[in-house]
């Protein structure tokens, strides 16, 4: 569905992702996991337009993406939940919801439209009961839920995350993390860039592993999940569990 | 999700597009966790992130046995020794033994690759296999057995035992499939006729070859003598293991594992990446080798890409291996040695300069062993036979077991040699 191929994306002179190859198959979720800086959101970025300098290839169901601004990008189906939520504080939740849709109010597609936020106000119900009031008062994981819901309101293929967990309470981010399965099972593919490895790998298909602007490893989630160096590295496990010797 | 074993038809676009991604991140790794591959690439101011397609793999360096011998043991090892959970060693072919590590996901993955191997061979859950190969291909042993015991045949598993023994197991447990060295089938088969056994009283009706490649005549000669089909597989005796590549119901060549194996064919003398179709050595690089990847390695094996599509459908590449080799390595029933591990050895115990002996590769009753001219001089020469008989013994033993092959040792006058 989403093939890249050699991204290389700078940062004036400074490479941050340095020769990227990955693919997103139609109807998984893929997780991209990695510590801070190491070119994730980067990736991102340069996939919806955002990030105008990067070589390589991107294509989406044979498109390539390259020369695409935001909006062209998201009438493909791709739509970004961006890192922080950026969430409008001062207007309404309702409105935040419908300011998603608007390449569909452009096509004039206003009953799909109010279908659609129907549908996303079930999917999250504490929406519905905020409903009007200003995004800025909701807590982050409301923020969250209604950053995804935004995203899911131009009907994208395919959904990508920017650190959905960030900030929020274990039980919220499992809340978010099984609306991402939900939202699969409706075959919705999902891209989660994710630091919270253990999260993102344990609902995910395949992942792929970064580290510095490369890619050092991939695989089935399971079989990430049980990797040593993956543990060592992402999932939080101390090094003393792995080294007698106190390496 | 794709399991293991739509990987063998997928497109070549796809399959283009897994072995890259693969490809990089091997890379990555090995530059980050292998000082050896960190500092080749710098010296030769190798970029990684310029490897943008398969055909730039051509721009790195080649490793060769005598790197790995280098970095004897550990020192290829990609991952830390605390990941490692089982250790091989091979004779290996220089100064030191070859060292393998494992991790749990490098022997899933050759569990799977070994069960795809045999599955191709038709082995299923009825089958019965038994695994007889030489002691210096033990480790292919277990390869194997975790293979078959993954596609829930039932395995007799690779114990050393004398030919009638075999026979027996091979008669009274019903087996089915025998995976072997060509050499040892056509030991069996040579000891089958001599003996008048009654070829009926098998059920064996696949015959699996490893260890060293397969002729026509001999093919014809196996499936005559055994009333079963004969299959062959592709290994490398020193790292990683067997079935890298293997036969298809077309007999058209060997299908290498693309998805975890990237072959290239090389002109052996310039190193040079020669046209698909030409013959040259090969050269494997690993895709999914966690442990112990390999990166642009000299196999020494003589063998020609195929690259046009299979008659089973399958859409990795195959290799016409005819057995040559592009090095002057010995291979005696699957295991492969080098002149001058054993001149090294006769060295080491009767101080003999190293190019005074002279090596002949013979047949006894089918069974392939190395001969080697030995000339006597005043230290080794002793009046007594049984001195020299002695004498004899210790280094024909401590060849085998050192190199895991019969080595037959003959005094012989100076002139004569």
């Amino acid at each position: 569905m989403l093939r890249i191929r050699n991204l290389k994306c700078y940062y004036g002179r400074i490479m941050a992702v340095k020769g990227v190859s990955l693919s997103v198959k139609h109807g998984q979720i893929i997780a991209l996991i990695g510590a801070n800086g190491s070119g994730k959101s980067t990736l991102l970025e340069s996939i919806c337009g955002l990030l105008p300098d990067w070589k390589g290839d991107i294509t989406f169901e044979e498109t390539p993406l390259k020369g695409l601004d935001p909006p062209a990008v998201v009438k493909l189906g791709i739509s970004l939940v961006p890192e922080g939520r950026l969430v409008f504080p001062p207007i309404s939740v309702l409105d935040n919801l419908k300011l998603g849709a608007y390449t569909m109010y452009r096509k004039r597609r206003h009953g799909e439209v109010s279908r659609t936020l129907e549908k996303i106000l079930e999917l999250f119900p504490i929406l519905k009961q905020r409903a009007k009031q200003p995004a800025g008062t909701l807590s982050g994981g409301e923020q969250q839920m209604l950053a995804i819901g935004r995203a899911l309101m131009s009907h994208p293929k395919l959904l990508l995350l920017d650190e959905p967990s960030m900030g929020l309470a274990p039980l919220i981010v499992e809340k978010i993390f099984h609306t991402l399965e939900t939202l699969r099972n409706e075959g919705i593919t999902i891209l989660l860039v994710e630091q919270n490895a253990q999260a993102a790998l344990q609902i995910a298909d395949f992942g792929y592993v970064f580290e510095t602007g490369n890619i050092v490893l991939q695989g089935p989630a399971t079989e990430l999940l049980e990797d040593q160096e993956v543990k060592r590295a992402y999932l939080g496990k101390d090094y003393g569990e792995f080294y007698d010797d106190g390496r | 999700m794709m399991t293991a074993d739509n990987f063998t038809f997928m497109n070549s676009d796809e399959k283009n597009q897994l072995q890259l991604e693969r490809l990089q991140s091997t890379l990555n790794r090995a530059y980050r966790n292998i000082p050896f591959h960190r500092q080749r690439f710098k010296k030769m101011g190798i970029d990684l992130s310029g490897i943008e397609s398969l055909a730039h793999i051509s721009t790195l360096p080649l490793m060769m046995r005598q790197d790995i011998s280098d970095n004897y043991p550990y020192d290829l090892f990609a991952v830390p020794l605390r990941d490692i959970v089982r250790i091989h060693t091979s004779p290996g072919t220089t100064q030191n033994p070859t060292v393998s590590g494992y991790t749990p996901q490098d022997l899933t993955n050759w569990q799977t690759i070994l069960a795809r191997g045999l599955a191709a061979c038709g082995v299923t859950a009825h089958d019965i296999l038994q695994i007889t190969l030489s002691p210096g291909l033990s480790n292919w042993g277990r390869d194997y057995k975790y293979g078959a015991e993954h596609l829930e045949a039932g395995v007799i598993p690779h114990t050393p035992m004398s030919i009638e023994k075999k026979l027996m197991v091979l008669r009274d447990y019903k087996t089915s499939v025998l995976v072997t060295t060509p050499s040892s089938a056509l030991q069996l088969a040579d000891y089958i006729r001599k003996n008048e056994i009654n070829i009926n009283a098998l059920e064996l009706k696949t015959l699996i070859l490893t260890g060293e490649a397969v002729d026509d005549i001999q093919k014809q000669t196996l499936e005559k003598a055994f009333h079963a089909a004969v299959w062959a597989h592709y290994g490398l005796s020193e790292v990683p293991g067997p079935a890298i590549a293997f036969e298809c119901d077309a007999h058209k060549g060997l299908h290498v594992n693309e998805d975890h194996f990237l072959p290239e064919i090389i002109d052996p003398e310039t190193g040079m990446v020669l046209p698909d179709g030409q013959p040259g050595e090969l050269v494997l690089t690993t895709l999914t080798t966690r442990a112990f990847p390999l990166i642009r390695f000299r196999t020494g094996d003589q063998a020609t890409i195929i690259r046009t599509g299979c008659a089973c459908g399958r859409t990795f590449c195959r290799i016409d291996w005819r057995g040559g080799r592009t090095d002057s390595l010995i291979n005696i029933d699957g295991v492969k040695v080098h002149k001058k591990q054993i001149q090294r050895s006769i060295q080491d115990q009767l101080h003999l300069p190293s190019d005074a002996s002279r090596f002949f590769i013979k047949k006894r009753d089918e069974k392939k062993y190395i001969e080697v001219w030995i000339p006597v001089n005043d230290d080794i020469f002793s009046d007594e036979i049984k001195d020299l008989e002695t004498l004899i013994l210790k280094v024909e033993n401590n060849l085998l077991e050192n190199i895991g092959i019969p080595v037959v040792i003959r005094l012989k006058e100076k002139k004569s040699i």
